[in-house]
């Protein structure tokens, strides 16, 4: 059973998404500002955390960066629709994915299942396959973690699978649809721009390599490509 | 360089041609009449050195005249001849017969003018001074006028050089305040004049101040009607979220569909009010022109809105009490300080502790001038620097929770007691607690001057 902690001042929301969460078999803590929700998710009881963005006092953009500075835990932003600021903006500083609110509690409930299922996927199926090798690249998916020529990177879990998938087709094209599927768990919508972001905040934490380009090459119109040399 | 500029340089120079002309003309005249007078061949100097030299020669003898001649070497002085009544020069310097005869001849004419002098020296000889026109060197100044071309092209280069730089210092606010109205026009309203006017005083300057307030004006409207906007929609989307929820709660549990009904019922009443407040909102920022005045009494009012609110106070174990004196008569909209001393008067209310009271009180001013409500709560105030934003549209303090209304309430009494030509202000009391003043004209010499809310 996940936990999922509900950052939201709207408390009768709140407290309505928590009966439907509950009873979709989640428990649920809640939080009604920007500091008790950054507080609630740095206590390590949390799965996952649904951070609005609109809120009093610290609002979620901050709130992500402060728990960001300190945890990898997933990161469900809910955004105002229309809004691609704060989308984009909330995928750079590392949240795993977002919700237009208003939404329904069911897309809200499949969004976290998606982001669940895939910090989870790696303890327990792909466990025995080792590390994916790719280049200077390491990854190992039971452990969440991953080396760069022996150097640790930092990367979110909805980071990690997307470089994980790019890393098991190392030089092969991966298209856009491909890595939205496997990496965040959806199909690609139109005018969707968060596979693109996550990229770049993966490319900036990958070090250059020596001809100056990036190791993820775009290959436009079609998706990605991770090149192994 | 725009035409504007060619325009002022060409106005400039035309300008500057005409008086040139004019200025050329008296001076060409002046000196056609000046040279008329023909000047003594000799220049006004010859004269003297005749009479210098006559001078000397009557006072001091031939000998004297000698030193002083070989002192000067001038070409003038070189002229100069000395002859006694035999024809011989007394300087040693060789003279004609014929310049004596004429020098004779000039003399005894006695002209003015005459380049010639009789002198008796002191020994008793006779001399006569003179100077031969024609050993007089040229003087080429008097008689030969310098070209006119270079000082006229000089003149005519400065002309267009000061012209262009005129019309330049004319036509540049005006150009800065067309890129400004460019950029207004395209959406920039962060444009302003003032940094290109640099240190200029005068009218343009003026003018770029002017575009600057305006452009501000604009820009603090548009960013307010855009932080409307922006709030409007994150104010529908709260409700509208509450409405999915309740949805997927009632599709995920059909034993709640009673409950969610219930809920989805009062979100959508709760969204019915938010337009209705935001149309009132919007209606009063349009302006006032559909305003309805009447006479009537504010006490009244103010009266019959207490007994509302005290009602529903008291259900909720809260009091108000009201101070009032003898009828003050106002013009004014009943609709709408009916609505502005409700919405002040619930606020109170809501945020006054259980069991204490909200004071309300009303008072002419001024010697009848205006008059002042004061309606003063015992709940927890609100922190200074937000004193002045709650009666911005969607402001919520600190404390408020977060089914308690729109927070337009207080927006719209302030807009509506604004197209009254009153203000409204809160200050936090020592208590703790909120007062929220309200101060309406009531004399209105020009009923027709309302101000724009």
């Amino acid at each position: 059973m996940a936990t999922v902690l509900l950052v939201d001042d709207d408390v009768e929301l709140v407290s309505m998404l928590r009966e439907y969460l509950e009873q979709e078999g989640f428990d649920v803590a809640t939080a009604h500002d920007g500091e008790a929700g950054v507080h609630a998710a740095l206590d390590g009881e949390q799965d996952i955390v649904v951070l609005d963005v609109m809120m009093p006092r610290l609002n979620g953009i901050e709130a992500l960066r402060r728990i960001r500075a300190q945890s990898r835990v997933p990161v469900l932003m809910l955004t105002a629709k229309g809004d691609d600021v704060d989308r984009v903006v909330g995928l750079e500083l590392g949240a795993d994915d977002y919700v237009p609110k208003p939404c329904t509690p069911r897309e809200l409930v499949a969004r976290l299942r998606a982001i669940l299922r895939r910090t989870r996927s790696a303890d327990s199926a792909e466990a025995a396959s080792g590390p994916v090798l790719a280049g200077p690249l390491s990854m190992w998916p039971e452990r969440r973690s991953a080396e760069w020529a022996g150097m640790p990177l930092d990367l979110t879990s909805t980071e990690f699978n997307l470089l994980e998938v790019l890393a098991r087709n190392a030089g092969r094209v991966v298209s856009k649809s491909a890595l939205s599927e496997s990496g965040l768990g959806r199909p690609l919508a139109r005018f969707d721009r968060s596979i693109d972001v996550h990229v770049s905040s993966i490319r900036q934490k990958l070090p250059a390599r020596e001809d100056g380009q990036s190791w993820i090459r775009t290959v436009r119109g079609v998706g990605y490509q991770l090149v192994r040399e | 360089m725009g035409r504007l500029f060619w325009k002022f340089l060409l106005a400039f120079l035309v300008s500057l041609l005409i008086a040139g002309a004019g200025v050329g003309t008296v001076v060409w005249l002046h000196n056609s009449g000046e040279q008329e007078r023909t000047p003594p061949p000799g220049g006004p100097g010859g004269d003297t050195l005749i009479r210098s030299a006559a001078a000397l020669l009557a006072s001091g003898g031939s000998a004297a005249v000698g030193t002083w001649a070989a002192e000067l070497v001038d070409g003038r002085t070189q002229a100069l001849r000395i002859v006694d009544e035999e024809g011989r020069e007394l300087l040693g310097r060789h003279v004609s017969a014929g310049q004596i005869e004429r020098a004779r001849a000039d003399e005894s004419a006695a002209l003015p003018g005459q380049l010639v002098r009789r002198v008796v020296a002191p020994d008793g000889r006779r001399y006569l001074v003179f100077l031969p026109p024609e050993l007089l060197p040229p003087r080429p100044h008097f008689h030969r006028p310098p070209p006119p071309w270079p000082p006229l092209a000089a003149v005519l280069l400065a002309g267009l050089a000061f012209s262009a730089l005129g019309a330049w210092y004319l036509a540049k606010p005006i150009r800065n305040l067309r890129w400004a109205f460019e950029g207004v026009a395209a959406g920039r309203l962060d444009t302003r004049v003032a940094p290109r006017m640099g240190s200029r005083r005068d009218e343009m300057a003026d003018l770029g101040r002017d575009f600057d307030r305006m452009a501000q004006r604009l820009q603090g409207l548009v960013g307010s009607q855009r932080r409307l906007l922006h709030d409007v929609s994150h104010e529908l989307r709260s409700p509208l979220a509450r409405l999915q929820a309740a949805v997927g709660l009632a599709r995920q549990n059909p034993q709640k569909i009673e409950a969610s009904l219930d809920r989805i019922e009062r979100e959508s009443q709760r969204l019915d009010e938010l337009v209705g407040e935001l149309l009132t909102l919007s209606r009063l920022e349009a302006g006032t022109g559909t305003l309805r005045r009447e006479h009537f009494d504010l006490v009244e009012l103010v009266a019959s809105v207490v007994d509302d609110a005290r009602f529903e106070a008291q259900a909720k174990g809260r009091d108000i009490t009201f101070a009032a004196g003898d009828e003050i008569i106002i013009d004014g909209s009943v609709e709408l300080l009916h609505r502005a001393l409700e919405n002040v008067i619930r606020n109170a209310v809501k945020y006054s502790a259980e069991g204490s009271s909200v004071d309300v009180s009303i008072q002419s001013e001024a010697q009848g001038q205006s008059v002042r409500i004061e309606v003063s709560d015992r709940g927890p105030g609100i922190a200074e620097q937000d004193l002045g934003s709650v009666f911005e549209p969607f402001y919520r303090g600190a404390n408020a929770n977060a089914s308690g209304g729109f927070g337009l309430g207080l927006a719209i009494a302030r807009r509506a007691v604004e197209a009254h030509g009153g203000a409204i202000v809160a200050r936090n009391r020592p208590e703790p607690g909120l007062t929220v003043a309200i101060s309406l004209p009531l004399a209105r010499p020009g009923a027709a001057s309302m101000p724009a809310a």
